[in-house]
């Protein structure tokens, strides 16, 4: 036990001396990953892309309902509204710090009722080409449903402004106008809406919530920190080969199944390190409940340890560091493409998916996606440990029994 | 203390040691002397259970190191040719790692580091790094992660080769050391000189077997006091015959190759201008001649007609 203890320490010590690499598995998944989460964020970082100036001379309800009109639902996340003096309205839109400059003029609302000519001036920025063009047509839209309001209601609008009503007949007043109204939209609806159609809208159940896309790349991207550094630590047995130190260590009555053990559990620390930082910064980012922090840490662990012990097991039965490298750099993309650090499995073609997660990456990652976006922690199931355990124990007994048949001796 | 009978490494159909067998006690140091390629390392590697025998027995303090291993390994140690360090591990940290690795623990380890470490003189070095040694301070702490342990058999594979002559001195000194204290060393080397300077007994090997084995007196015994005359120049092979008519006394052909005949005889000097006589006779020029005493170098040539470094 204590020859395991002295492999873990002098692992450690020696990684300690490469830092270097250590940034380097924690930086890339980093890097790589902050642009996608970037890229994907469906809530945070995407801000109104333009901005309308409108400087409401009219200042009343009809006015306010045009310029209200571009900061409703989808709009507000395309067009900021800034409301803004002639002068200052002139002023930013010349120096071509906004889309468009729209002014109603005094007198909006009553030209409206009255349906008479009034002239909206909306003054474009030539240097932009979609977003100008979006709040033209919105504008005319705007203008369209206003001339077709008034035509239907024109009466009943000219009477409402026309009204001296005494405020004891106000109540009379209203409903016989509401009667009147309700009227005539009995009389049109026929021809003017469209037949009804009922939507059912069908929500997941509390326990399977939809998680947004940008939380089901982090799985991936813990991943691609796992998988890169598995290869890099594996990579040192062929580093102790050409020391000579392998040589050395098979001389001695010290335990092989012992010194792998001892090498895999300071992978273990280490890729709970890297994968653990690339988990904190997802938790914080996304908001994830802490109380999944545990078992999710543990699982990387562990599942590190495997994938450990497997790229082991691979650089030991290849017939030089050369070939090693090689093979263990083309089997890491092409896991990483199918087992979801690129694109998360839960968003790929379902044969696509079923593929990936047979991939021991793939595994890895859907467990902890599951246990992420799930309503409660400690999801893992008994079995995913066991498969995980069973990885780790195969790759070690490969990397134990290369290391007796030859491994050590350095040609 | 160190036993081996009837050694064989076969891969596939070659044979790279055959039938070796030589044992050696304690306090005492056993030479393995060949060139390169003789079946030196490839002994060690059994010895050191790098790799199994074909066949015969190997036994160190009195266990099988294929049935008994684990307790044959304990009491050896071993300082291989090329460098077995970690160059990333402080050097106090390779000796702690190697002694764990041979059952050493706290303040047993720790007092004996300190000992190795005063022993190889990087007591002052101790915490920095073996990469940022010069060759000959990693030569001394390779050796001193070797008898980490205090083994009773101390394996030696080439230890001094591309090593500076003053690293080398020391290094004789730590080998000598380490006999004193009651551990038989395997020593091999393809260096006569050291071979005859160091080891109390030694074994010559070539092709994998052992052609000569005794104390280094014995084997100069056998070449008794004859000199080694070896002449280069332009003359055709059979000039040895021609030497040979003259009637010197025991005079012996080594090898009679074109250009190159190598004679022993005693007090070969006296015999020069006779010798010299022939070759003109026979149409021949020499450019080069050498003479060298007995020694265990000439000993090789004697045995196997070529040159120990070739």
């Amino acid at each position: 036990m204590s020859f395991l203890l002295a492999t873990f320490r002098k692992d450690i010590a020696r990684w300690r001396q490469d830092r270097t690499a250590i940034l380097l598995w924690i930086g890339l998944p980093f890097m790589i990953g902050g642009l996608i989460t970037s890229m994907v964020d469906q809530d945070g970082g995407v801000g109104p892309m333009g901005t309308l100036l409108i400087a409401d001379l009219d200042d009343t309800l009809v006015s306010g309902f045009v310029a209200g009109a571009f900061s409703q639902d989808e709009m507000a996340d395309l067009i900021g509204v800034q409301q803004v003096t002639p002068e200052e309205g002139t002023r930013l839109i010349e120096a071509g710090e906004a889309s468009g400059f729209l002014t109603i003029p005094e007198g909006f609302q009553d030209a409206f009722i009255d349906n008479t000519p009034m002239t909206l001036t909306l003054k474009t920025n030539p240097s932009q080409t979609i977003l100008p063009g979006i709040i033209e047509d919105i504008t005319e839209v705007l203008l369209d449903v206003g001339f077709y309001l008034q035509g239907v209601f024109g009466d009943e609008i000219r009477q409402i402004k026309a009204a001296d009503v005494p405020d004891t007949l106000a109540d009379s007043f209203a409903s016989d106008m509401a009667v009147q109204i309700q009227q005539k939209i009995r009389r049109l609806e026929s021809k003017v809406f469209p037949p009804v159609i009922e939507v059912e809208i069908v929500e997941p159940p509390p326990d399977e919530p939809s998680p947004d896309i940008a939380l089901l790349f982090l799985p991936g991207i813990v991943l691609m920190a796992l998988m890169f550094s598995a290869q890099g630590l594996s990579a040192d047995y062929w580093k102790e080969r050409d020391s000579g130190a392998l040589r050395r260590l098979v001389s001695t009555p010290g335990l092989l199944s012992r010194f792998v053990l001892g090498k895999a559990l300071a992978a273990a620390v280490l890729m709970a390190l890297i994968g653990g930082a690339t988990l904190l910064a997802g938790f914080i980012y996304h908001g994830i409940p802490w109380d999944k922090m545990l078992p999710s840490m543990l699982w990387i662990a562990v599942s590190g340890i495997g994938l450990f012990a497997w790229f082991s097991a691979i650089q030991m039965l290849l017939p030089s560091r050369k070939a090693a490298n090689l093979v263990t750099s083309l089997i890491v993309f092409p896991l990483l493409m199918m087992g979801g650090s690129f694109f998360p499995l839960d968003v790929l073609p379902d044969w696509m998916a079923a593929i990936g997660r047979l991939s021991p990456n793939g595994f890895v990652a859907d467990k902890l996606t599951l246990e992420l976006t799930s309503a409660s922690a400690w999801t893992f199931e008994s079995r995913s440990w066991l498969t995980a355990m069973a990885m780790t124990l195969s790759g070690i007994m490969i990397s134990a029994w290369r290391l007796r048949t030859g491994f050590a001796r350095k040609s | 203390m160190l036993a081996v009978e009837k050694l064989t490494k076969q891969y596939g159909d070659f044979t790279a040691v055959d039938d070796v067998s030589f044992e050696s006690g304690e306090g005492k140091i056993f030479g393995l002397l060949g060139p390169n390629g003789a079946g030196k390392s490839t002994t060690i590697n059994c010895i050191s259970g790098l790799m199994p025998p074909t066949s015969g027995h190997i036994s160190i303090a009195g266990f099988d190191i294929v049935k008994d291993g684990k307790k044959a390994k304990a009491s050896l140690g071993i300082v291989p040719q090329e460098l077995a360090l970690y160059e990333d591990l402080p050097a106090i940290e390779n000796l702690k790692y190697w002694g764990q690795a041979y059952g050493l623990r706290g303040s047993a380890l720790d007092t004996r580091v300190r000992d190795v470490l005063d022993h190889i003189g990087l007591a002052d070095r101790a915490k920095d790094l073996p990469k940022e040694f010069s060759g000959g301070m990693k030569r001394r702490l390779n050796f001193g992660c070797g008898i980490i342990h205090k083994p009773k058999v101390l394996l030696l594979d080439e230890p001094t080769v591309g090593v500076d002559p003053q690293s080398r001195q020391r290094l004789f000194e730590m080998v000598e050391a380490e006999r004193d204290a009651g551990a038989c060393v395997l020593y091999t080397t393809h260096y006569m000189e050291e071979a005859e300077s160091l080891c109390d007994s030694l074994a010559i090997i070539d092709h994998g077997k052992i052609i000569a084995e005794g104390t280094v007196d014995e084997l100069k015994a056998q070449l008794g006091a004859r000199d080694v005359l070896q002449l280069n120049g332009d003359f055709p092979s059979g000039l040895g015959t021609t030497v040979a008519e003259r009637g010197i006394s025991d005079l012996e052909i080594i090898s009679d190759e074109d250009g190159v005949l190598t004679l022993t005889m005693t007090a070969a000097s006296h015999h020069l201008p006779a010798i010299f006589e022939s070759v003109t006779a026979a149409g021949g020029t020499v450019n080069e001649t050498s003479l060298r005493s007995p020694n265990l170098e000439t000993l090789f040539l004697l045995l196997t007609g070529k040159e120990l470094r070739e």
